[in-house]
């Protein structure tokens, strides 16, 4: 499941924990905390983000099953987990794509 | 999806079965006054007899199936017939009696609407289930 | 994660899925035998006691097996219907109702079935 698949390429950016991604530029969305933060506090942010937002989809659309819940209020939780899914999974390729021109660069 | 397939098998069955309840009824009233058929009687109220059709051979087979309808058979009604006064009809008895056909013209009526009725709903029922099909396919999109 | 897993959700869904087909296949054998002497109409019920169980999908296993009938669901005679005269006890505006809200119970659980399906194709092609 996506889920899963998020937390294996945030195990792979912990791994490069020592690269700052000052002047990489990457992403409007990345929240503006301590400059030097790496790709994995990110990564790490976002994917709690998506944890998050399933979580609650998946318990409105089993509310909609039970009947105990609206089904508008599921199709917005399954919105909001969707796109906050893509919004990661977007800003990891960005993150993986600035990683890489750095690690192209010659010393 | 063959349980949906089965299912509008039936609803097909039974449109079937209503359109012959409606040309049956339309036989009845065309005929109200035919003093005179092939077998010189005046003509018999016909009735058709409905059976479900229980699909036991599928169902044994474990294939998909629905309940659907069939016409058992077609009856005259052995209703007497009705008799009027009119000794100049050529058909007139000794008694100067005509015997017409045991049709009732409302219900017949009666019986055209009903099967009208159950045929909008089963073509209702066809259109749910199609729509039904449709659905579950889009989830290969 | 806490909470429904993808896999328990799936389960559910398709449970969902399989209860209105069958009641769409109920109902149209009953709107088939509107007018066959004798038919008694028939709907697809949950068997009560799992109903409590399985309605508490949060606690319990989402694959758990029913005895009488998969899914928990079984088709039986409807009661307390008002017979005509000819013994038939078909309500066709009652049949159409519940046609109406199966199709909308299905169509629910498709669009956040095809949802989920829609999400892990995007993760298998990594947003591409």
């Amino acid at each position: 499941m996506p889920i899963d698949m998020l937390k294996a390429m945030n195990a792979a950016a912990s791994a490069v924990t020592s690269v700052t991604p000052a002047g990489a530029g990457a992403g409007k969305a990345l929240k503006a905390g301590n400059p030097g933060s790496s790709f994995a506090d990110t990564l790490g942010k976002l994917v709690k983000s998506v944890e998050k937002t399933t979580d609650e989809a998946n318990t409105a659309a089993t509310n909609m099953l039970d009947k105990t819940g609206d089904v508008h209020e599921t199709m917005i939780a399954l919105q909001r987990a969707e796109m906050t899914f893509q919004l990661t999974v977007q800003i990891r390729n960005k993150l993986m794509s600035a990683y890489n021109d750095i690690m192209r660069m010659p010393i | 999806m063959s349980t949906l397939n089965a299912a509008i098998s039936a609803s097909a069955s039974a449109l079937n079965a209503e359109k012959k309840r409606i040309e049956v009824a339309v036989s009845n009233l065309a005929n109200q006054e035919s003093t005179r058929t092939a077998d010189g009687q005046p003509y018999r109220r016909r009735d058709v007899v409905l059976a479900a059709d229980d699909k036991a051979f599928d169902a044994a087979l474990g294939r998909a199936s629905a309940t659907g309808v069939r016409v058992a058979t077609v009856v005259e009604d052995q209703a007497p017939f009705r008799r009027r006064y009119e000794p100049s009809h050529p058909d007139a008895d000794a008694d100067g009696f005509v015997a017409l056909p045991n049709v009732d013209a409302p219900q017949e009526m009666v019986d055209m609407l009903g099967a009208a009725r159950a045929y909008q709903a089963n073509l209702a029922a066809i259109s749910l289930i199609r729509d039904m099909v449709a659905k579950a396919l889009e989830l290969g999109r | 994660m806490s909470g429904i897993s993808d896999a328990a959700l799936v389960a559910a869904l398709r449970r969902q899925m399989t209860i209105s087909v069958a009641r769409q296949v109920a109902s149209a054998g009953n709107l088939a035998n509107v007018d066959t002497p004798g038919f008694k109409a028939r709907e697809v019920k949950f068997d009560s006691e799992l109903e409590k169980q399985l309605g508490t999908l949060k606690t319990t296993h989402p694959l758990h097996l029913t005895p009488g009938g998969a899914n928990g669901a079984v088709e039986q005679e409807i009661e307390g219907l008002e017979e005509r005269r000819d013994g038939n006890n078909v309500q066709v505006d009652r049949e159409l109702l519940t046609m109406g809200r199966a199709a909308g119970d299905f169509s629910a659980a498709q669009t956040v079935l095809a949802a989920k399906f829609r999400l892990v194709r995007y993760a298998i092609n990594e947003g591409k």
